[in-house]
């Protein structure tokens, strides 16, 4: 356990799965030889494959406190990256029209919006999603070079890349498929949580572009942040696939949407639009407990009340979103 | 009900002092010897001149095992390279090593050459073509103080008291020099050592141009098989042998 946990909250109701936060980080990130195919962070439409394809049935994590088996994703489970060929269409003057190569078959949200059917109507919705960094890293614990290591001072996860030799125990071990192989360096790369970003004070790249102001970060532990209320106050906020063991420090807002029919006033619960089986699927069974707190929050405001958790779900500002205490991380040398 | 309590005890004893013997690898010399012929052909001519040279000297076949499962979740594998056979030869102030083994499947590929450019600058990245293949692979390592009759280090990796040093040849990205002290310890020198490796009708060979070491200094050789997916400790290897 580090001394201190920076985490993320993302509000499911409101991303528009513009991929903003997507672009964000490649740019910063993974914009390098290698890289092409990871996306440190994406955004799938649920229900669907994820990224890479399958994801959340081929294994990893922790059951009785063992590592779990898991087959490493393929590139077609990834999708190759593929490039353009501008270089001949703009300074070479070819008058072939500008196309990708080799030819797309699959990638990040290659089955954007298909989404699930419920009885007769179509549904779905936006999963962004980040490496966890989690309380109890399975890829950590996998690596043998002990190459991966939690940050003490902010509980950041990140893989040192000068001892990682690519044997990639790591992404394996992973029940989230959020490290990838750079086979042009030999090495496993990672979301690192942005953290040159939050030493200086600014937020995560994501979380800063986010047009849908879905993203919520700070430091779990502390009393002013907005991930400290979401999560142990109102406790509306619950993490991915919680019975993988690894205790993720990335919450999600479930998608708390109206009912299928006559939606003013009743529970979605009578009525849900997105099954509720699909939400326990992905959030465990407190899932229940949440829609029941968040229906009693809108109807706090719905009879002219006044409810504290919709307020900050409504993220106005940077200040409410973000708690960004760069003071609090600062390695102590 | 004592006595049995004492025996217990006594064999418990027994199997940790073993277990700390071998793993600190406090055990006399005792591996098998590896004939060491004095060639008047240069060290250059036998790691690039082929066969003809290695021809002339003496091999040895020295038997691999597997090591067992190292981790809960490594699939099983089996033996499929139950040797491998060395020739060793003294050149021009170098030892050179030559690994021969029967391997099936070639596991190796011209990686994309990376431009000097900065990767912000260009069009085209350089892109990972696949992420979940392994290379064949080889290695020698040594004692890092050798000499006549010292004590040969763990076969993990060397031990604290006796660190290693790995001559590693990968059939895909090269050679590196790294040293070691003990498993999970293993660090790159930065150094890489010529090598040349030819495959041929389903067999490796691989020839090391490793500094000249003394007689009486133990080496021990590995073979990783890129096709069961071998890499780190999930490999073959041999157990120390005694330059002649």
């Amino acid at each position: 356990m580090s001394r201190h946990q920076y985490a993320m909250v993302m509000d499911l109701n409101k991303c528009l799965g513009c991929q903003t936060c997507t672009i964000a980080c490649k740019k910063l990130w993974t914009d390098r030889d290698g890289t092409g195919y990871m996306y440190w962070n994406n955004v799938e439409t649920r229900p669907g494959l994820g990224y890479p394809r399958q994801w959340d049935r081929i294994g990893g994590g922790w059951k009785d406190g063992s590592l779990q088996p898991s087959p490493l994703p393929t590139m077609d489970d990834y999708g190759h990256a593929w490039e353009y060929n501008y270089e001949q269409r703009l300074y070479e003057g070819k008058k072939q029209p500008v196309m990708p190569s080799p030819e797309p078959k699959s990638g990040a949200n290659w089955d954007e919006d298909v989404g699930g059917m419920n009885e007769d109507e179509n549904y779905f919705f936006y999963l962004p999603r980040i490496c966890n960094h989690c309380t109890y890293p399975a890829c950590l614990e996998a690596c043998p070079r002990k190459a991966i290591y939690k940050r003490e001072e902010d509980g950041i996860v990140v893989i040192d890349q000068d001892r990682c030799q690519g044997y990639r125990y790591c992404i394996k071990a992973c029940p989230y498929k959020k490290i990838y192989f750079n086979e042009v360096t030999g090495k496993s790369e990672k979301c690192i949580f942005c953290y040159p970003r939050l030493e200086k004070g600014e937020v995560n790249a994501c979380a800063a572009q986010c047009p849908g102001r879905l993203r919520f970060v700070g430091l779990l532990d502390d009393p002013e942040s907005p991930v400290h209320k979401l999560v142990l106050v109102h406790k509306i906020a619950l993490p991915l696939f919680p019975e993988k063991g690894t205790e993720p420090n990335v919450f999600y807002i479930p998608p708390f949407n109206p009912p299928k029919r006559e939606n003013y006033g009743r529970s979605i619960q009578d009525d849900p639009r997105v099954p509720l089986d699909y939400l326990i699927y992905l959030f465990g069974p407190e899932v229940k407990d949440v829609i029941v707190r968040l229906e009693a929050e809108l109807r706090k405001t719905q009879e002219g009340g006044r409810s504290e958790a919709l307020q900050l779900l409504i993220g106005r500002d940077a200040e409410t979103r973000f708690h960004v205490r760069p003071q609090l991380v600062q390695i102590q040398l | 009900m004592r006595i049995r309590h004492l025996l217990i005890i006594a064999s418990s004893v027994l199997l940790l002092s073993s277990m700390i013997w071998a793993q600190a690898g406090a055990k006399p010399v005792t591996g098998q010897s590896l004939p060491v012929a004095v060639s008047s052909a240069s060290a250059d001519s036998l790691l690039n001149g082929g066969t003809p040279a290695w021809n002339q000297i003496a091999v040895k076949r020295v038997a691999l095992n597997r090591t067992p499962p190292l981790y809960d979740t490594d699939e099983p594998a089996t033996l499929e390279i139950p040797s491998v056979d060395v020739r060793t030869a003294r050149a021009g102030g170098k030892l050179l090593v030559q690994l021969s083994w029967r391997d099936p499947t070639r596991d190796a590929i011209a990686l994309a050459e990376v431009p000097d450019t900065l990767p912000e600058t260009r069009f085209r990245k350089v892109q990972t073509e696949a992420d979940d293949r392994f290379f064949d692979a080889a290695a020698v390592m040594i004692p890092s103080t050798s000499g006549a009759g010292t004590t040969a280090p763990s076969l993990q990796m060397g031990d604290a008291e006796h660190p290693v040093e790995i001559y590693y040849w990968n059939a895909t990205r090269g050679t590196m020099v790294m040293q070691a002290h003990g498993r999970g310890t293993t660090r790159r020198t930065g150094q890489s050592f010529p090598a040349n490796s030819t495959y041929q009708n389903g067999q490796w060979s691989v020839i090391f141009e490793l500094p000249d070491l003394p007689a009486g200094t133990t080496v021990a050789f590995a073979v990783w098989n890129g096709s069961q997916k071998d890499r780190d400790g999930r490999k073959y290897f041999s157990v120390w042998q005694v330059l002649e």
